[in-house]
């Protein structure tokens, strides 16, 4: 990414940060200060999310995601090219802290795992009988293609997140892997699902 | 299977970069949205990925939820 003019707050806020002394203290601390405040702020506009057993750890959370976000700004500093403002720049790290220490929180105590009972949940409640049966079609094809065209790992992690709705960042933890490398094998899954369901005659709903 | 049943399953086939080359265009993409201005086309990979990808729609609405606090309470 190419670097850009920095407005006069961005260039401040990088100078006192790159630089020594009193001026890099006192912007540590503010910097400290907002990332925490975004840590509570996306926290509470998550709250009805996270089941009522998470809730009293929220703040603990909150301050942890605040100190790695800061640790992550500085670290990243150099990288930092002006493609947004400065601080909304570091907000980020903040809210990529929060929710995923919030997702991970919510799910510690749900196992992750294949349920095949799954496929049944899938049908609309009470479609038309064409659509019914149409959908039946559908779904019985997509089942196959699962089965036929995917690897053990691509099943758990494709049924876990899009039929399950297991965080991708919970499913990177307990894999020992990255949200990059899930959403990855994710998309391969998807694509090669596609191409089958187009195979089986699906394309009309998948292309 | 409704079609938002089917996009939830199986995303969309348009490209998508992924979940690090998307995190790298998210505070531009949310500045822009938060000041109401048009999208350049280098956005539209971006937009595919975060309607494919629940993780990281909900991380660029929290970050829009932030630059909003922000603006309305004068700390932006």
């Amino acid at each position: 990414m190419n670097t850009v003019a920095l407005d006069r707050e961005s260039a401040e806020w990088l100078r006192d940060l790159q630089g020594n002394g009193g001026a890099r203290e006192h912007a540590i601390a503010r910097l400290h200060a907002l990332l925490l405040r975004v840590a509570r702020g996306e926290a509470a506009r998550r709250r009805a999310t996270l089941p009522d057993r998470a809730l009293e750890d929220v703040d603990d959370l909150c301050v942890q995601a605040a100190s790695d976000a800061l640790m992550a700004v500085l670290a990243k500093l150099d990288t930092y090219r002006g493609a947004a403002r400065f601080t909304t720049w570091a907000c980020k790290f903040a809210i990529l802290e929060t929710s995923t220490r919030l997702r991970r929180h919510a799910w510690r105590q749900q196992k992750v795992e294949l349920d095949d009972t799954i496929w049944n949940r899938l049908p609309d409640a009470a479609p038309p009988a064409l659509q019914r049966l149409e959908n039946d079609q559908l779904i019985d094809a997509l089942h196959r293609a699962v089965d036929d065209h995917l690897t053990e790992r691509q099943r758990l992690i494709f049924q876990s997140v899009t039929m399950d709705d297991v965080p991708i960042d919970v499913l990177a933890e307990r894999l020992g892997t990255s949200r990059g490398a899930i959403y990855k094998t994710l998309h391969d899954a998807r694509g090669k699902l596609r191409q089958a369901l187009i195979e089986a005659g699906h394309g009309g709903r998948v292309s | 299977m409704t079609e938002s049943q089917l996009q939830k399953l199986l995303g969309s086939a348009d490209p998508d970069p992924g979940c690090d080359h998307s995190g790298e265009l998210m505070d531009a993409y949310c500045e822009l949205v938060a000041r109401g201005e048009p999208l350049p086309d280098r956005f539209a990979e971006f937009v595919t990925h975060i309607a494919n990808c629940t993780a990281c729609r909900e991380d660029t609405e929290g970050l829009l939820a932030a630059l909003r606090e922000q603006e309305e309470s004068g700390t932006g």
